[in-house]
């Protein structure tokens, strides 16, 4: 057993863990964070995908201890006021949510790419989330809703935080 | 990996985070057998959910110092640390351009949330039959870095993969970076075959030296067979370049001389066709550069 501390969406949470234990349980179960969802445990649906460091990461993948003194961001820290951001509104004008397990995710890596590459092309987004499933098969809502968000005028486009970080 | 295990919790382990090589080796003298290297950990972390491996001690090297260099020079060639992710090496121009076999075999490796924390170095010790890095590095005559408690020696990435799961390395060692020899202005090229899944039925890597007629011609082929294959019969059939007949007669005597494996993915005769679908593909790719 050793404590970890871990800013997850901006709260610093202090745990003590075992080595053992995945970044995945850590947020779902001891955190109570339930957007990251348990699916493949395998890393290749990729519907535990958070945040880590700046990066995305499967948490099936990771071990919770590496995460100490890092950064975790998941679907309910992407913005900071209770706002939705605008691929979230994006994603309910269209919906691009049918049973909705997957859409955390979706929604995170979506943001990420947008905020990386404000004009993806459909290769771009297609590369981007080629590690994430969705079993209702919203690919073609989802593309609808990033291309809407694509399309906006450059202050809509962009997601409260980044505008806070430039 | 689809080996339908039941397990969606790892083994017991202490974890360890070294910053150095010394303190990194210092651990696997200590606890040996029992211990395990962790880069990204997207591999060792499947496997102990199998419970194919359940090291006691995992020892993480991602923060080694000596594992995080990358570097390419006119004398050296391309040295890749343990701790460089397919990321970083996909994300320079160095890699497109001069190794473009390892580029284009990089590039389809999983995904890029995966890509973000898997090493080379990493990828190459699983050394699984399907995996793609093998083939591409053994084109370029990569040769592996390994350190031990006493002595550093270095090995090519053709004898390191010993077979399925099964590489040159003691367990009081750790490799420490993968070299390739400067390739710049040689034409290099990666084709595999997934048939929709995500591991490669049939791999193929060329590389290329200019030189006229004596030129280094090296193909590689993976995926097909428990390790790596060198096929000196396609490198004879594109020696002295690569034409609309010798791209044909390459083709061929893949398919004849290659030889191919019945597995749980594909029939050997199956991998025997896709050796001439993916021979063809990818020297015609280069006859068009």
């Amino acid at each position: 057993m050793r404590e970890i501390t871990v800013t997850v969406n901006g709260r610093a949470r202090k745990r003590m863990i075992k080595d053992n234990e995945l970044l995945l349980d850590f947020l779902r179960e001891r955190l109570e964070v339930r957007s990251v969802k348990a699916a493949c445990w395998r890393g290749e649906c990729g519907l535990c995908t958070v945040m880590l460091n700046r990066h995305l990461v499967k948490s099936c993948l990771v071990l919770a201890v590496e995460a100490d003194g890092g950064e975790v961001k998941s679907v309910e820290g992407i913005t900071d006021d209770g706002e939705l951001a605008p691929i979230q509104k994006a994603f309910v004008s269209h919906g691009a949510a049918q049973c909705g397990f997957c859409t955390p995710a979706w929604v995170l890596a979506t943001h990420e790419l947008l905020r990386a590459n404000p004009h993806p092309s459909d290769a771009d987004l297609v590369e981007a989330t080629s590690g994430l499933v969705c079993r209702c098969g919203t690919y073609n809502q989802i593309r609808e809703a990033v291309a809407e968000v694509s399309a906006a005028p450059k202050v809509r486009r962009q997601s409260r935080e980044s505008l806070a970080r430039t | 990996m689809s080996f339908g295990s039941p397990y969606t919790t790892l083994p017991d382990f202490e974890y360890h985070k070294p910053t150095s090589l010394e303190e990194a080796l210092g651990l696997l003298k200590l606890y040996g057998d029992e211990a395990k290297a962790m880069g990204g950990g997207v591999g060792l972390i499947a496997f102990m959910k199998e419970r194919l491996m359940s090291p006691g001690h995992v020892i993480d090297v991602k923060e080694v110092k000596e594992f995080k260099v990358l570097e390419n020079t006119p004398e050296k060639g391309l040295s890749i640390g343990a701790a460089v992710t397919l990321s970083e090496l996909l994300e320079g121009e160095v890699l497109k351009k001069d190794y473009t076999v390892l580029h284009e075999a990089l590039a389809k490796v999983a995904d890029p949330i995966i890509r973000r924390r898997a090493t080379l170095v990493g990828n190459l010790c699983e050394a699984i039959p399907w995996v793609d890095s093998p083939p591409a590095l053994i084109s370029l005559d990569a040769t592996v870095a390994i350190a031990g408690p006493d002595a550093r020696r270095n090995v090519p990435v053709s004898g390191f993969i010993r077979g399925p799961v099964d590489i040159d390395l003691g367990p009081s060692e750790l490799v420490t970076a993968v070299d390739i020899p400067q390739a710049k202005g040689s034409q290099s090229a990666f084709e595999k075959f997934t048939g929709g899944s995500e591991f490669s039925l049939a791999s193929v890597a060329v590389s290329m030296s200019n030189g006229g007629r004596n030129r280094r011609v090296k193909v590689v082929y993976g995926s097909v067979n428990s390790t790596p294959i060198r096929s000196a019969e396609v490198e004879e059939a594109i020696k002295d370049g690569i034409t609309p007949g010798s791209v044909r007669k390459a083709a061929a005597v893949a398919s004849e001389n290659v030889e191919c494996v019945d597995d749980v993915l594909a029939t050997a005769a199956y991998r025997r066709h896709l050796l001439k679908v993916i021979t063809t593909k990818v020297l015609r790719r280069m006859m068009s550069q």
